[in-house]
């Protein structure tokens, strides 16, 4: 039992990941990619991997290496794969990004931008999904909210996988039958593996363990939990399997995919049960930002589901999809990961800087790190904006998306200035700031590793 | 040869939230040769099959009603056992009875672990605090270690309560 120590780059894939969302958020004010352009054009092809990549996935990944140590009592597979990773991952992302601009000759290069992005990527995914496969592998039998990470994991390898045939098929590094029928017809496999079997299942296990621990509730029922599991899997199972299969038979996913969603919509369904008990259970009383923040999150994933049921009902989806992802990217994905990454910034930061000291001199507590209303506010404006602006798109306005836009995009910088000053300790008084040998902690990394 | 058991029933001290390692102690201590003890707890007090282990004890743990635990204690006629050379297990049998007992349960994280460490400063050295978690410290663990101190623990049979024992530092002074 050697507990869990400090992820050294935990902070460096969070303001990575904040980068992007920061400058996918500026693309959309300034009306490059959709909506302003077609859902498949180059532009929107950059912002939504700057989204997708960037975004939710270099946070995700960042998170997990310090939560899955935490979560299996085992120290990370390997503590020097992570930085080059992100390295990795950072680099395959700009080249995709020049890839796509050379789509449509923004780029004017030669380079095969695409193909070395599929490599970079490729690599830079491998390596985060060893490392944290191999943790949980050593670490069963696994807890429910591990379980989750480890389909998650499988998400993200399927998602990578599909995203690096369409790019060495786009840049026609590769021309086979089998990779060209892929590339006709498995689009929606890759969306909905990415954002569902990779984000949705790994932020819902994490989210599991998260809500338990700081609202002080017991964890949810083993049998309970291993139900959503069951249902997540069968899902992920059948658009991955079944869609695989429709698209080299070329015939038409529809069914495949109307039948994933009754299962991922019972999964989703056994979730809310077990989060709604999560609430119910909880001993603490008053929530704090984060756990609040964690509800309207999971409303979004919920009016996420509902839209995409009423959508299917009246027969839109087609016509609507782009805003059904944008609520399930932004309100639930976005929100509950900026939530969570407020509050885990505030815990890491405090470990780092007074675990050391405590009990030997008077350390502030974590919520001295914080300003919560000035951070409620800008995450009150978050989801605002985001409503306004998936509004704007089911009614097909791009100016009024553009002023929503920008209005995520202040907000969005508003809760990033507030993580900064937590990591400059800006809200604790100067007097009570360091006490004893503590140090102030660096923007960027972790610089004491507590072990 | 048939065993003799002295029974010792920790559930009304367990139920109340106090710390019964001192009893069971004072109860084995008080043993005639070849008597065995027969337990009974509101858990599966695992940490104690370890101490009494090396105290020359086999055990025996029966689940009854309730989730509540009877374990028979019996001497090997091992007598005590070789020193244990595990660091975790270094004087295991000589832990003394908890100076401080705290109930953490209500406390936001990670503020029931600023609790412990603030109370292991007020302890002597090779004393012992006990003290009820909602679950695993896991982020305490790294630090007691390097504070040097020595630690023991388990979740209760319902595993909604955590039971730590800290044995501060026998060298505290130094630790710095």
């Amino acid at each position: 039992m050697t507990g869990a120590a400090l992820f050294r780059w935990t902070m460096s894939y969070f303001a990575a990941a904040l980068i992007a969302l920061l400058a996918a958020e500026a693309m959309m004010v300034a009306g490059l990619g959709f909506p302003a352009e077609p859902l498949r054009s180059p532009s929107s092809l950059v912002l939504v991997h700057l989204i997708t990549i960037g975004w939710l996935s270099l946070t995700m990944c960042g998170a997990l290496c310090q939560f899955i140590p935490v979560l299996t009592e085992r120290p990370l597979h390997s503590d020097r794969l992570a930085l080059p990773a992100l390295a990795l991952l950072v680099t395959g992302l700009i080249a995709l990004v020049l890839g796509f601009l050379r789509l449509d000759g923004r780029v004017a290069s030669e380079l095969p931008f695409l193909s070395l992005a599929a490599l970079l990527l490729g690599i830079g995914f491998t390596l985060v999904i060893w490392n944290l496969a191999c943790t949980l592998w050593y670490a069963r039998p696994l807890a429910l909210p591990a379980r989750f990470a480890g389909l998650g994991l499988a998400g993200v390898a399927v998602t990578a996988a599909f995203g690096t045939i369409f790019a060495l098929v786009l840049e026609q590094t590769i021309s086979g039958t089998f990779f060209v029928r892929i590339h006709a017809g498995a689009l929606p496999i890759h969306i909905i593996a990415g954002l569902g079997g990779w984000l949705t299942i790994t932020t819902a296990g994490v989210s599991y363990r998260l809500l338990a621990m700081f609202m002080l509730a017991p964890d949810i029922d083993e049998a309970s939990g291993r139900t959503t599991l069951r249902l997540a899997a069968i899902a992920f199972g059948v658009v991955v399997g079944g869609g695989l299969a429709a698209v080299l038979a070329e015939v038409s996913l529809a069914v495949v995919l109307g039948a994933a969603l009754i299962m991922a919509i019972a999964a989703l369904a056994c979730y809310g049960r077990d989060v709604l008990q999560l609430f119910q259970t909880r001993r603490r009383r008053m929530l704090e930002l984060n756990s609040r923040m964690a509800v309207v999150a999971l409303v979004n994933l919920a009016l996420t589901a509902v839209l995409c049921i009423v959508l299917a009902a009246i027969g839109r989806v087609s016509e609507h999809v782009g805003a059904v992802v944008f609520l399930a990217a932004f309100g639930w994905l976005s929100g509950m990961m900026l939530a969570q990454m407020h509050k885990i910034v505030a815990f890491l930061t405090w470990l780092e800087v007074y675990g050391p000291v405590l009990g030997k001199t008077a350390t502030p507590r974590v919520q001295d790190l914080v300003a919560e209303r000035a951070a409620t506010r800008w995450f009150m404006l978050f989801f605002v904006a985001v409503w306004a602006a998936t509004g704007a798109l089911l009614a097909g306005s791009v100016p009024a998306f553009q002023i929503a836009a920008f209005a995520m995009a202040a907000a969005t910088a508003g809760i990033v200035g507030q993580m900064i000053k937590i990591r400059r300790l800006s809200h604790v008084p100067q007097a009570r700031r360091l006490p004893g040998n503590a140090v102030q902690p660096t923007l960027l990394f972790t610089a004491i590793k507590v072990t | 040869m048939t065993t003799e058991f002295v029974d010792v029933d920790v559930r009304p001290i367990l139920r109340a939230g106090g710390e019964p390692f001192s009893v069971i102690m004072e109860a084995v201590e008080g043993l005639a040769p070849g008597q065995g003890v027969r337990l009974f707890a509101t858990f599966k007090p695992i940490p104690l099959f370890g101490v009494m282990g090396s105290r020359g004890f086999s055990h025996e743990a029966v689940e009854l009603d309730d989730g509540e635990w009877e374990v028979l204690f019996r001497p090997t006629g091992a007598g005590f056992a070789p020193p244990p050379t595990h660091p975790d297990r270094v004087d295991a049998v000589a832990w003394p009875a908890p100076s401080i007992d705290l109930d953490n349960r209500d406390l936001d994280p990670p503020e029931p672990m600023a609790r412990i460490l603030e109370a292991t400063e007020r302890l002597l050295p090779g004393e012992v605090l006990s003290a009820l978690l909602l679950r695993e410290p896991r982020f305490l663990f790294p630090e007691l270690t390097r504070r040097g101190h020595q630690w023991r623990g388990d979740f209760d049979a319902k595993r909604t309560t955590y039971r730590i024992l800290v044995r501060v530092s026998p060298s505290k002074a130094v630790q710095g």
